[in-house]
């Protein structure tokens, strides 16, 4: 089911200050897709949540999930939480304590007033579906941190919701247990035809896990797009930093040179030299950033080989070298630029060796100041 | 959702609001006119008669060396006790435990009347054995003097004090001592000059609210020092009301309005000083113990003085009155006091029917006071929790409120509302002045119940698309079980005791135990009152120790 969110905004009085948690938010949520919210901390996508959910009443606006208005200002409608029949799962995944695990998942069956038979039936499917057979008499303060993560799952599941919200759901979870978890939902949600809304501020859960994913910002949404656009092809600076480890390098267009044809590439001038980059529509003279990732640059020794081939290569030092496990991560001189750069564990580089690498083009993301 | 709350939060602002409030407003109406049945006339007659009584300032320079004296040896003795405990190599300290928490369970009345019955000059069991031991004449202590109710109250307030100050003590961050001590200060002078100064909020916190407590006690004041015609405000108070012919409720209340405003005022101060305590002391390196003083060989003799006061503290008082409940009259124990040892006392408290009826009304208050109490703290605790409202935070004011009256001046402040109303001298008036003037302390447990549950708990149930009335059966209400089963506890042994505002309320019919007590002193008849002095200590224990239980059952061990 699709949700669609359009001119939400939401602020707070604290300490006697407003603060704008959502800014005039509009936004698309496809239907039957997993969709993720990702920003720092505070730039309000646990608050635009909780507005879906219907846990937060928004200043103005208007939220639409399938054909039903949830919420309008203008049309006065206001939805309560428990009329929405939505699932979520808490970062605290909530388990009530002083039931067990069936009562848990139980729970929703049993206010929508279903059958007692119908309850344990698809309690007892909900429970297999996410691994969780004969857990039902367990009382819920005797799990471990992933199977209560399940239980909520499941208890957000039950009742076969139009959508499913997940509030951070992975962050109390040690680092080998939540990526585990993380393939896991991927799993039962690919299993499942359901619209899901998922907030994180972890980079590398949103890419694992999404079709779709929108970086907020102080209460905006600043770009939305496929894990592979927001990391290959950001449109933002903010953006493009935000989603992995970038080196940031202040450049101006400049015009191709006669005598040379550059077809898709746009050329720049920045303290590397002159890098061909992506296709961008910027004006010749205009001033842009070149993304660059640690990871496509590819260290070799020594100084580059001068030769009319050597586009895109660059020259520079080591100026330091950190043994990271799988690999060290340098810093590279070169030019008037500092870049970090990964080099393989049995390259041989030592700190003050001299190095060369090759840019491809397709790796150079000229992104907007 | 924020419709139906804001309902509830004025809903309650106004129930709460005309239980405290009410009081008040009816005192202070009642201080500015002629009499209970002139009400409504315009005077301030009374304020001149009262505060132009010469015996007045009598009873104020009473009042205030008692009020003190008090404050200052339980504060002294609490801070010793939180000191042995937490920073010293005392043994046995469980002990410490049992004195902090088994006093509470001993009413104020009946502690009060144990030390009588052991220190009074003309029988007195203590200055018996004396006088026959060593061939004095005259009894070598009078308990019915003003030391003698400081040394008293100070022993009932010392749980309070000591619950304030060890907590503080043993949240105290030793590295502030032990930095002390790398600068070459020793064990004392890093005592006076660092533990506490830091502790002083706490310390000032603990002597404020001793204070203001023993500003409101009735229990000593009428138990000891009116034997002794030694005055303070709250029997002056009992006096103008309850003796004579000529009992004066609008002078009452035109002394209770200053009573009230200096007790106000303290718990205001006492507020100030506990927020600033906690700020002072939560800044402490978690998981190290503080390294222990060794007390070398004052080691026993501090434990000795431990167990002393744990004796005079539980131990004897209960003996005391099991002893005299069975003898016929005061005499030195011995052989021939066990000869005629008998159960006539308790034959004869048992076949009274005032007394009979007292042990109903006050067991019917207990019940019906504590489930109301605790209904009403629910919703009140919800509220103020729960929804940050600036509505809900006057109603955390108004709630709190009642915590600083004193029971006997509100009592006043009821008498002058109930006159005028069919609710005169009937238990209800008891009930409703049980519940306003405790309300806090049933709120309380509850709130922090409360505080304990995640607001998550509560969404996920509406996300799951429970009302907010099914959230609150299913989920809210069951995890509360256990600070309902505390505050319903609490409350009940508060009200099967209550003596301050049943003085004022209570008429013949509406009798509660702590009146009946209080007759049988007035009439010497010390046997009867011990026998029903110790069927109220076994109510109000069984119920502390019903308490304990269910707590430890409903307990749910955090995920």
């Amino acid at each position: 089911m699709e949700i669609r969110i359009s001119g939400v905004s939401k602020s707070y009085l604290a300490e006697g200050r407003t603060i704008k948690a959502l800014d005039d938010v509009n936004l698309v949520i496809p239907a039957n897709r997993i969709f993720t919210l990702l920003g720092p901390s505070g730039c309000g996508k646990t608050t635009l949540l909780r507005c879906i959910v219907g846990l937060e009443t928004p200043d103005c606006g208007e939220i639409r999930i399938g054909d039903e208005i949830v919420w309008s200002k203008d049309a006065n409608i206001s939805v309560p939480p428990e009329k929405r029949g939505l699932g979520m799962v808490f970062q605290t995944y909530a388990i009530w304590p002083h039931m067990n695990v069936f009562d848990n998942v139980a729970y929703p069956l049993q206010v929508r007033g279903a059958a007692k038979d119908e309850v344990a039936r698809r309690v007892a499917e909900t429970l297999r579906f996410v691994q969780l057979e004969g857990f039902e008499r367990r009382p819920a303060t005797k799990l471990s941190g992933g199977q209560q993560q399940r239980v909520a799952l499941a208890r957000a599941l039950v009742a076969a919701p139009k959508v499913i919200l997940f509030d951070e759901p992975l962050s109390n979870l040690d680092a080998k247990l939540r990526e585990e978890t993380r393939k896991e939902l991927r799993a039962f949600l690919g299993k499942l035809a359901i619209t899901a809304v998922y907030v994180t501020h972890d980079r590398v859960e949103a890419l694992a896990l999404s079709d779709q994913i929108a970086v907020m910002r102080a209460g905006r949404i600043v770009e939305t797009g496929t894990p592979q656009k927001i990391y290959f092809d950001a449109d933002h600076r903010f953006v493009a930093d935000f989603i992995g480890r970038a080196n940031l390098v202040p450049a101006r267009i400049v015009a191709d040179e006669a005598g040379r044809t550059l077809a898709g590439r746009t050329l720049v001038d920045c303290g590397l030299g002159r890098i061909a980059c992506q296709k961008r529509d910027l004006p010749v003279g205009g001033e842009a950033t070149l993304c660059i990732r640690p990871e496509f640059i590819h260290l070799a020794r020594g100084e580059a080989p001068a030769g009319p081939h050597a586009e895109n290569v660059v020259s520079g030092r080591i100026e330091s070298l950190v043994f990271v496990g799988e690999a060290y991560e340098a810093e590279i001189r070169a030019g008037d630029a500092l870049l970090l750069a990964r080099a393989d564990p049995d390259a041989g580089l030592a700190e003050g060796d001299a190095v060369h690498f090759a840019l491809a083009p397709d790796h150079c993301l000229l992104v907007a100041q | 959702m924020a419709n139906p709350r804001n309902k509830l939060t004025w809903s309650l602002i106004a129930v709460v609001g005309a239980l405290t409030v009410f009081p008040v407003l009816m005192l202070m109406l009642g201080s500015f006119s002629e009499g209970l049945t002139a009400f409504g006339r315009f005077t301030t007659d009374k304020y001149v008669e009262a505060y132009t009584d010469p015996a007045f300032y009598e009873v104020l320079a009473n009042t205030a060396v008692f009020v003190l004296g008090t404050s200052l040896l339980s504060t002294l003795l609490a801070l010793f006790l939180a000191y042995l405990n937490t920073r010293t190599d005392i043994p046995f300290k469980g002990l410490f435990g049992v004195i902090s928490i088994v006093p509470m369970m001993i009413p104020h009345l009946l502690f009060a009347v144990s030390w009588a019955l052991l220190l009074n000059p003309s029988n007195g069991l203590v200055n018996l054995a004396l006088k026959q031991a060593f061939g004095l004449d005259e009894a070598p202590f009078d308990i019915y003097s003003l030391w003698g109710m400081i040394f008293v109250e100070a022993l009932l307030e010392l749980p309070i004090a000591y619950l304030i100050l060890a907590p503080a003590m043993a949240s105290f961050d030793v590295a502030l001592e032990e930095s002390s001590r790398v600068c070459g200060a020793g064990t004392w002078r890093t005592l006076l000059r660092v533990t506490l100064p830091v502790l002083r909020p706490a310390i000032l916190a603990a002597f404020t609210l001793g204070i203001v407590r023993s500003l409101a006690s009735f229990a000593v004041p009428s138990m000891i020092g009116m034997p002794g015609r030694v005055q303070v405000l709250a029997t002056h108070l009992y006096t103008m009301i309850s003796t004579g012919f000529a009992t004066d409720y609008g002078k009452a209340a035109a002394v209770g309005m200053s009573v009230l405003v200096a007790s106000v005022t303290l718990i205001v101060v006492y507020r100030t000083l506990t927020a600033e305590s906690e700020k002072f002391v939560t800044v402490s390196s978690r998981g190290f113990r503080p390294t222990l003083v060794e007390l070398g060989r004052a080691r026993m003799p501090l434990f000795g003085l431990v167990g002393l006061l744990s004796v005079a503290l539980i131990v004897l008082p209960v003996a005391v009155l099991l002893y005299t409940s069975f003898v016929p009259y005061s005499m030195v124990p011995g052989a021939r006091a066990f000869s005629l040892m008998g159960l006539r006392h308790w034959h004869a408290v048992l076949e009274d029917p005032i007394t009979l009826l007292a042990l109903k009304n006050s067991l019917f208050l207990a019940v019906a006071g504590a489930t109301i109490g605790v209904a009403l703290s629910v919703f009140v605790a919800y509220v103020i929790v729960k929804v940050k409202t600036r509505a809900a935070g006057l109603l955390e004011s108004l709630s709190y409120l009642s915590f600083s009256f004193p029971g006997i001046v509100i009592g006043i402040g009821f008498m002058w509302f109930f006159v005028q109303t069919p609710l005169y001298a009937t238990i209800w008036a008891l009930l409703l002045g049980y519940i306003a003037t405790y309300l806090p302390y049933g709120i309380r447990p509850m709130s922090s119940a409360f505080i304990q549950i995640h607001s998550h708990l509560e969404e996920s149930s509406l996300v799951c698309g429970a009302s907010p009335l099914v959230t609150l059966r299913r989920i809210i209400v069951p995890l509360l079980v256990p600070g309902i089963v505390a505050g319903w506890i609490l409350l009940a042994s508060m009200f099967v005791r209550e003596l301050t505002l049943s003085v004022v309320l209570s008429r013949p019919g509406t009798e509660v135990l702590a009146i009946q007590i209080l007759r049988y002193s007035e009439d010497g008849l010390w046997g009867r009152l011990s026998a029903l002095g110790i069927v109220m200590i076994l109510i109000s224990t069984g119920l502390v120790v019903l308490a304990t239980l269910i707590g430890n059952r409903f307990k749910i061990t955090a995920a």
